[in-house]
């Protein structure tokens, strides 16, 4: 083997002992704990959708108005759609007198996102609280958001009464 | 011509070791400031985009950082005040591989060949330092690699050439003789040093830093 290729070949291995290094040292940061519960595929909220106010938990930042769509035993974010287009994704709930719960597990298909959601819809009020997690190969970052719902019709206009 | 020889100064190793300490918490504290400063908080929106400018800014440290006398360093010092402890894993990871990627060309590649990359590359203060150490003994060339070291750490070298190389690559003022990449060029060059022991002793010598800031979160 000429040295110019022991140099390419010690490089290459170089460079993968590092990227391996790096990523056993890359400690997990756990999605959202969804609480226990009879979970089953979710259509009761179907049809319905909701305006969230939501805000991030570790620096205070509120974010940007977001719609939450159920439909077909799906659901979708508005938000989620603009930052990676997450598509629709099933949603599972179960009912306890009047609250109905949901959650919901969704994957951004172009970059390591994975999105966790927990709520509680009764009547008309939605609250809920999610993490975005984004694996990369080099660090694991984590943003927990809570917020609230308010129904919106079809068209987005906001239902009052 | 001969050239001037550089003024010898009065540190010791443990000296050394103790300024190194001092400027690593100093750099860490100033790095918990300005980071604090920028408020710069990766969210959904901005993602993706810092993380092909941190892909970018790892591969450009990494081979700025290998080169001599190419000032790289500060992408990584600017990595881990903007981004902290999360990355400096990664920072860690990429200049120990510019470091050995520096003493993988000195060692591997024929000294006439590595000369006319550094001049292709219009690094000519770097293919000088390669030229001048072409026609010089093994020991010649090490001590070029310490040229600028305190006397004690001449000394050190010739009983223990892994620790002096450890601290030449730490020596604040090393961009004399090509910065960290020089110093790994003319340890390959040299070939007084053997890769796995080299590897070893690297991996050791950048570590203050980057552990310095992920152990006190910066």
């Amino acid at each position: 083997m000429t040295p110019t290729l022991q140099a390419a070949a010690i490089g290459v291995a170089a460079l993968g002992t590092g990227a391996t290094a790096v990523t056993l040292m890359n400690e997990d940061v756990p999605d959202l704990a969804v609480p226990a519960g009879p979970w089953e595929a979710g259509t009761e909220l179907d049809g319905r959708v909701f305006r969230l106010s939501s805000l991030v938990k570790e620096s205070g930042e509120v974010l940007d108005e977001t719609k939450l769509s159920f439909a077909d035993g799906r659901f979708q974010s508005s938000r989620c759609q603009i930052y990676c287009d997450f598509g629709w994704s099933s949603y599972q709930t179960w009912t306890e007198g009047e609250v109905t719960h949901f959650a919901a597990t969704t994957h951004c298909p172009d970059a390591p996102h994975t999105v966790v959601w927990y709520g509680t819809v009764e009547g008309d009020e939605l609250h809920f609280e999610g993490t975005w997690t984004t694996r990369r190969w080099y660090w694991t970052r984590q943003i927990n958001v809570i917020g609230d719902g308010s129904p919106v019709g079809p068209g987005g206009e906001a239902i009052s009464g | 011509m001969n050239r001037p020889a550089p003024t010898p100064t009065n540190l010791n190793p443990l000296s050394i070791a103790l300024r190194i300490v001092a400027v690593v918490l100093a750099a860490t504290w100033a790095a918990h400031l300005i980071r604090d400063a920028l408020n710069l908080t990766i969210m959904p929106a901005n993602e993706q985009q810092v993380h092909r400018a941190i892909m970018l800014g790892t591969v450009a440290y990494i081979g700025l950082l290998a080169l001599p006398f190419v000032p790289g360093a500060e992408i990584g010092i600017a990595m881990l005040t903007a981004f902290g402890a999360a990355i400096a894993p990664l920072v860690y990871a990429a200049t120990v591989i510019a470091m050995l990627l520096s003493y993988t060309l000195g060692r591997l590649l024929p000294i006439a060949a590595l000369a006319r990359l550094l001049t292709f590359l219009r690094m000519r203060r770097a293919a000088d330092l390669v030229m001048r150490a072409a026609p010089l003994s093994q020991d010649a060339r090490l001590a070029i690699l310490l040229e600028g070291s305190p006397p004690r750490t001449l000394a050190l070298a010739l009983r223990h050439r892994y620790l002096a190389l450890a601290l030449s690559v730490n020596i604040p003022g090393n961009a004399v003789i090509g910065g960290g990449g020089g110093i790994m060029i003319m340890a390959g060059l040299s070939g007084l040093f053997s890769p796995l022991p080299t590897a070893l002793t690297i991996a050791i010598a950048v570590a203050p830093v980057p552990l310095a800031v992920m152990l006190f979160g910066a």
